[in-house]
């Protein structure tokens, strides 16, 4: 009967969506808000990659609000997983192309993931995109030492100063009595390393704390499943 | 006036560096959270005595709207913030043990995202703050760490991720229509563009999605499992506030953008339904929590019901309806604290617990309806102006409306029948169910609140008749927040 039940909503919604969806002309979507954001966003902005105006400026507290519904994840992940801690390292190691191969990725994991980050405002990438890079590179040695932990508490440090830092910075803009979150500094040279004002320092404090909360994230899961 | 997103940005900033804090200095880190919100509601409460006149459009991030986002401030938004941030410290985590940390971060960013709901004046901001409100809910519910929260919380969790798929899907059709997502912007240009069968699904869509936090019918299986589950603090702020946060989302997209009668027909229909099931539940309900998240549920539905009215007094009773549902459901559930399981169990609580009996009393009398209380007024209103409509569907709601007084009279009554009762059995179980003195405080501050609202309510109407004139006022809305119309392309 449940069964059912669900096949019919399913059918039914998707019956509408394709009758909906025949009403609407594909390719020429209106671009009002875009189009303007398109020609005003350099010079209003300065930032190369348009895509880091929107995230950083024009939609700033949408990437806050984001931020904050990673760590509220993150933080209810801990609630529910956080209470077993007894790691017995009753997995085996991995072998030795994962390990070694792990050890000499590192590095490299690291400077692409800040780098990434660095050039969140100038080409494709951001934040987000390194910062789930730097948690996979702290990840790797978890997968290849499973009995090996991560320091939780730095990890924490990390996470939190990073994320008061993006609202800090809003909040510095405020205290000049400009917006939350208003775009400072000089704007420089646009397609610079230095340029786009505090738009780069707000994509290193998101991706330090996307990559710390990942890998906090992930060590936690993995050291849950290795009790079972 | 840019202060106005300390409200959002403060809580946010305490909930990420909570947990080092309380790692730091245990002190600092318990009283960070109620000094943020204490501070929160000094803030807004400061607004609405000063003479700033209302409406007000602050923008975020300095570009001006339609290009960046905005939040919007007219006094029913204030209103709505400040029982945002009044009621998470009425409902604050006080109780602590190891988790305390992380319990009163997810507090904190569902404060914060509450108070986004309240204000912001743009689309994707708002199902932003609704996506984190959901989050950190999720992480409250399942605090309880009893696999019955689990199972409540995975529900929850899967009910929640359909209703948020399909609000985005709905948003994404706007925006694929308009190519904006500034609500005031869009109120421009709904009548050209959103008035037709694809803004009535994209609106549908969204209603559905928006609609599992105000426990609209088709979508509220989780509300019994989740109160029953979670502690009464949360279950008080989620049925009391953030049912009617999501409300006043549905609120604003009727009347800005799909003010059409075909969206407000389906708003009564799911509230009629709402109605009917949930009070039926409710009478059937063997359970103090189960059977108030029931009635929560029937007593949406009768908001839902005032929401699809028409005019301004319409507008009003949703008003005074919510405000009403929420002082009174909060205070119950306070009171469930220490009433919960079976019902049998309240067989002559009266004689442990006097006052508590008593406020039970006084917030099933108003939530019936008896005259000189406040629910009474919010009832007459709704009634007079469901009578008032000449459509039949509306008739319908208002017999459904009244059935629903009388099996809420006859379930609430059954209870504070029993808490009066002389135990007659002498069987009575050993376990004394005591309220705990943090709850009965609360719920006698609801008590006091409800009695101060019944000698004040002719200016508490008149406050109200105001704020609905003003939030019903699309135009307003516009030039508030775009002054200048937006150049030529757009």
């Amino acid at each position: 009967m449940r069964n059912l039940t669900g096949l019919l909503f399913a059918g039914g919604l998707g019956f509408m969506l394709l009758a909906i969806a025949s009403g609407i002309d594909f390719g020429s979507p209106p671009m009002r808000i875009g189009e303007a954001i398109q020609s005003a966003s350099p010079q209003e902005v300065g930032a190369a990659n348009i895509v880091t105006s929107v995230v950083l400026g024009y939609r700033g507290i949408d990437t806050l609000g984001e931020l904050a519904i990673l760590f509220a994840a993150a933080s209810a992940a801990g609630l529910v997983l956080g209470r077993r801690h007894t790691t017995t390292g009753t997995q085996r190691k991995g072998g030795f192309v994962l390990f070694h191969g792990g050890a000499l990725i590192f590095p490299f994991l690291l400077t692409i993931g800040f780098y990434i980050i660095f050039h969140g405002h100038l080409t494709p990438g951001g934040g987000f995109q390194g910062g789930v890079i730097l948690a996979a590179a702290f990840f790797l040695p978890l997968l290849a030492r499973p009995g090996a932990r991560l320091h939780h508490s730095i990890l924490s440090v990390i996470e939190a100063f990073a994320g008061a830092s993006f609202i800090l910075i809003g909040l510095a803009a405020l205290a000049e009595g400009q917006a939350f979150l208003q775009p400072m500094l000089n704007q420089d040279t646009l397609g610079a390393l230095i340029s786009a004002g505090t738009l780069p320092l707000l994509y290193i404090a998101v991706g330090l704390k996307v990559g710390a909360e990942l890998a906090s994230l992930l060590s936690n899961l993995a050291q849950t499943e290795s009790e079972q | 006036m840019n202060n106005l997103v300390l409200t959002i940005a403060l809580p946010l900033l305490g909930a990420f560096l909570l947990p080092v804090l309380m790692r730091l200095s245990q002190a600092i880190g318990l009283w960070l959270g109620p000094i943020i919100l204490g501070y929160g509601c000094w803030l807004l409460g400061n607004l609405w005595f000063s003479d700033i006149s209302l409406p007000l459009s602050i923008v975020i991030g300095g570009f001006d709207a339609p290009y960046g986002i905005n939040l919007y401030l007219d006094s029913l938004a204030l209103l709505f913030a400040f029982a945002v941030q009044l009621l998470g410290l009425i409902c604050w985590p006080y109780a602590l043990n190891q988790d305390t940390a992380r319990r009163q971060a997810l507090m904190l960013l569902l404060v914060a995202a509450s108070t986004g709901l309240a204000l912001s004046g743009d689309l994707f901001n708002l199902y932003v703050f609704y996506e984190l409100a959901a989050v950190a809910t999720f992480g409250l519910v399942a605090a309880s760490t009893t696999s019955a929260a689990y199972a409540a919380t995975f529900r929850y969790l899967i009910l929640s991720g359909i209703g948020s798929v399909l609000t985005l899907l709905g948003i994404a059709m706007i925006y694929s229509q308009t190519g904006t997502l500034n609500l005031a912007h869009l109120a421009q240009l709904a009548p050209e563009l959103l008035h037709d069968r694809l803004g009535l699904t994209a609106y549908l869509l969204i209603l559905i999605g928006i609609g599992v936090k105000a426990e609209l019918f088709p979508v509220n299986a989780w509300v019994p499992e989740i109160y029953a589950t979670a502690s009464s603090r949360l279950s008080g702020f989620l049925a009391g506030l953030l049912s009617k946060l999501a409300l006043l989302i549905i609120l604003r997209l009727l009347v800005l953008i799909f003010d059409q009668p075909e969206a407000v027909q389906i708003v009564l229909i799911l509230g009629i339904l709402g109605v009917v099931s949930g009070e039926f539940a409710a009478w059937r309900a063997k359970d103090m929590r189960r059977m108030l998240g029931f009635s929560s549920i029937g007593q949406l539905g009768i908001v839902f019901i005032a929401l699809s009215l028409p005019d301004e007094r319409g507008l009003l009773a949703l008003l005074a309806l919510s405000l009403h549902h929420l002082v009174i459901k909060t205070g119950l559930f306070m009171l469930a604290d220490g009433w919960g399981g079976s019902l049998e169990r309240l067989t002559g609580a009266a004689k442990r617990s006097p006052v508590g009996a008593a406020l039970f009393t006084l917030f099933a009398l108003s939530l019936v309806g008896v005259p000189p209380l406040p629910g009474f007024w919010a009832k007459f209103t709704l009634i007079t102006e469901l009578a008032a409509q000449s459509e039949p569907l509306y008739l319908i709601g208002l017999l459904v409306f009244l059935l629903a007084t009388v099996i809420e009279t006859s379930y609430l009554f059954r209870i504070v029948a029993k808490l009066y009762s002389s135990a007659g059995t002498t069987t009575e179980q050993p376990e004394h169910q005591h309220l705990p003195g943090l709850s009965l405080a609360t719920a006698s501050l609801f008590g006091i609140t409800l009695l101060a609202a019944t000698v004040l309510i002719a200016p508490i109407g008149d406050g109200l008749q105001a704020i609905a004139t003003e939030a019903k006022n699309a135009e307003l809305y516009i030039q508030t927040v775009m002054p200048v119309t937006p150049g030529g392309q757009l």
